[in-house]
């Protein structure tokens, strides 16, 4: 299989010949390469999920080649190699080489369909998402078909149908979707607000193996959204309802455990020049929704349909990535004292430019952002030995979160640049890890930034400097980013943390990187090594558990 | 496998020419479709900035423009545009913070990927400059200067 994809690939290249046919092709090609060593400190290399401990050498590839034709077509084929084995903690299932995606599409004004891969989101996503991130090693594309059809630019109207990307095979159940967009604006003769209306079906239909199951092999999920907005103001809503299914206790279907889910998702904002007010309320009960249903839960995010990422700040510093929170969807049912079935809470964002020539606001100006958030458990009865419970709609149960940020961006001179930003966590780490011996941690974060321009030519320096104290014994962490840029192309940087707290896990090592990367145009290598931490790798809201590592990484992107 | 990736690159850069950007649906902050083809229906240079407001570089590189658009604005007639890949988690944020920086550009949202997927973007910041409706020039990453070279490439394409 391996090398005749290879070889097809390949003679098509040689057959296109002309670098005319070249002109309607978009290229993107990604390697990611390691070589992981033994560590004197953290133990010899080992690849728990391939129980490997030989194959030191890794590389993931991606080869992309989108092709326009005769006007309205476009063909894509992603060839994907994963040899000799994945890069550690991806799933097993990303296995050699092979085509990963492939599609047809058809596009005019009105209409588009595709056969073949497609990626689609209806809404927030809190029904349906197909995606891809490759870093995370998310890719749960939909191989099927799809068509969408818009008139005068106020309703759209999408139908789907497919099975689920899961490494280079497809899930076993099967996903149908419709989904109306429906711009009420003209027809209600709104001119200065906008409102908008969206319906969507998701069904997901899978074979079930068990004697008189207590619940249908489709399961049928129903979404609604109003959005509105005038001038500054902005508002929306969003409701998912899910049928009764089957609950997935630590990888086991739970025959005698069937309830429906839902999803509540408000949204509010009010903006103007130089201000920014934001603040979103979500309440999920039992929402985890998998094409295969065992698949709950997985620690690949293999066979996700919807999408919940949790709603709290993405921090961008060393310190304030490792005590991340997760959103709790799913159905746990541990132990008498660890039962969960969702969550509740909310945030507020603020944004604020204190501007030029005020006190405050000195020369160029003060930005400020303000995140605060909060999540809790769902309050109400849970019956651990019978398998039930019954949790009121609106009742904050145990505290699983909460994280207070603050941002100063300010601009000192042509030269210099500073960021201070200030972070108060509290991680219920029991709750949010499933971790019976788990902590309440509660934590203060500082981190200051500055970038200093030398020079002319692009030539500057960035430094980071980190501290995150906190209540427990285990977590005293200090850190710190050099970064040195030659010119625009070329720069260096080297980063470390230390953790002086007890935590087994992490105690008295320094997690270090350094490395280098050149960039041309849409073209950059980048060249690392270092000690990876064991802890959450989050991209875009989602966040995935990764082990400990240590080794020399490369990276080449290449587009056009 | 590393032999095929080669070959593969080699006959492709030789044949390296100006892109047309992709036709792919996006939306304005009012939730409308935009398509990219109405990037292709001006005669002024457009620099498209992909972002996102998780991305520390994104955001300073995008402050730097801002600083500076006015003076880019009086001597060309270049229009920046801020594409936010914000995805659910991250994209009722971007509204405020363009308003709570400032920002002057013109914002779109390209909330599954579509147009970034389209244009093999793999990590952020990620510039094009678009002229005719074809990409002249495209740059990842930011390090603080990058937006001079920016604007040197869109002088030189000044007519």
């Amino acid at each position: 299989m391996k090398k005749l994809t290879t070889l097809i690939i390949f003679l098509s290249f040689v057959s296109l010949g002309h670098c005319q046919l070249i002109e309607n092709l978009r290229v993107g090609l990604e390697v990611n390469a390691a070589w992981y060593n033994d560590d004197k400190n953290t133990g010899p290399f080992f690849d728990s999920d391939n129980q490997d401990s030989d194959k030191h050498l890794r590389a993931n590839s991606y080869l992309k080649l989108d092709y326009d034709f005769l006007k309205n077509f476009t063909a894509t084929v992603q060839l994907e190699s994963y040899e000799p084995l994945a890069l550690l903690n991806y799933s097993p299932n990303f296995d050699g080489t092979n085509l990963g995606i492939y599609s047809l599409n058809y596009r005019n004004k009105k209409l588009e369909a595709t056969v073949g891969h497609f990626y689609e989101q209806f809404g927030s996503g809190l029904i349906l998402r197909s995606w891809e991130d490759r870093q995370l090693g998310v890719n749960n594309a939909l191989l099927g078909g799809r068509v969408n059809y818009s008139i005068l630019g106020e309703l759209s109207i999408t139908a789907l149908y497919g099975k689920q990307r899961v490494g280079f095979k497809t899930s076993d159940g099967e996903i149908f979707g419709a989904n109306i967009e429906y711009d009420l604006s003209k027809s209600l003769g709104f001119s200065e607000s906008s409102i908008s209306l969206g319906l969507s079906y998701v069904g997901r239909k899978q074979v079930i193996d068990v004697m008189n199951p207590k619940y249908n092999k489709l399961t049928n999920s129903f979404s609604g959204r109003l959005d509105y907005s005038k001038n500054s103001f902005y508002a929306g809503l969003e409701y998912v309802y899910k049928s009764e299914d089957a609950a997935v206790l630590a990888g086991q279907l739970i025959n005698q455990f069937v309830n429906p889910g839902s999803a509540l998702l408000i949204n509010t904002g009010f903006s103007k020049k130089g201000f920014g007010l934001d603040a979103t309320f979500r309440r999920l009960e039992n929402m985890a929704f998998f094409s295969d249903r065992e698949k709950a839960g997985n620690i690949y995010l293999e066979n996700n349909v919807n999408f919940t990422p949790a709603l709290t700040k993405q921090h961008d510093y060393l310190l304030t990535n490792i005590f991340v929170y997760q959103a709790q969807s799913q159905v746990v049912f541990a132990d008498p004292q660890l039962t969960e079935v969702g969550e509740i809470g909310g945030q507020v964002d603020m944004y604020y430019n204190i501007r030029k020539d005020t006190p405050l606001g000195g020369k160029y100006g003060t930005k400020l952002a303000v995140n605060a958030s909060y999540w809790s458990g769902l309050k109400g009865n849970y019956d651990f030995n019978n398998l039930s419970y019954d949790v009121d709609y609106l009742g904050f149960g145990e505290k699983y979160f909460s994280d207070i940020s603050l941002e100063v961006r300010k601009k000192w001179s042509s030269k210099l640049n500073t960021i201070f930003y200030y972070v108060n966590q509290y991680y219920n780490q029991r709750a949010i890890e499933d971790n019976f011996s788990g902590e309440q941690i509660q934590t203060n974060i500082l981190a200051l930034e500055s970038m200093h321009r030398l020079g002319s030519k692009g030539k500057s320096l960035r430094l980071v400097a980190q501290k995150l104290w906190s209540n427990s014994d285990n977590h005293d962490w200090i850190g710190g980013v050099v970064e040195y840029n030659f010119n625009t192309k070329f720069s260096i940087y080297a980063n470390d943390i230390y953790n002086s707290g007890d935590d087994a896990d992490t105690t008295e090592t320094h997690y270090y990187n350094f490395g280098g990367s050149y960039t041309k145009g849409a073209s950059r290598f980048s060249l690392n090594y270092g000690r990876q931490r064991a802890g959450l790798v989050c991209v875009g809201g989602v966040c995935r558990f990764v082990p400990e590592a240590t080794g020399l990484s490369a990276s080449f992107l290449y587009s056009f | 496998m590393r032999t095929f990736f080669t070959l593969c690159l080699l006959f492709i850069s030789l044949c390296v020419k100006a892109q047309d950007i992709p036709e792919v649906t996006v939306k304005n902050l009012a939730g409308d479709d935009i398509s990219t083809s109405e990037f292709k229906n001006s005669k002024d240079i457009k620099v498209i900035s992909f972002w996102a407001t998780w991305c520390v570089p994104c955001i300073n590189e995008l402050d730097a423009i801002s600083e500076i658009y006015q003076d880019w604005q009086d001597e060309t007639n270049v229009e920046v545009i801020a594409i936010s890949t914000d995805d659910a988690r991250t994209r009722r944020r971007v509204k405020p913070l363009i308003n709570g920086k400032d920002w002057e550009f013109k914002i779109y949202v390209d909330e599954n990927q579509d147009l970034k997927r389209a244009l093999n973007i793999n990590i952020l910041p990620y510039v094009i400059i678009v002229k005719d409706g074809k990409i002249i020039h495209t740059r990842t990453g930011y390090t603080p200067g990058s937006e001079e070279e920016l604007f040197e490439i869109v002088k030189q394409h000044t007519d």
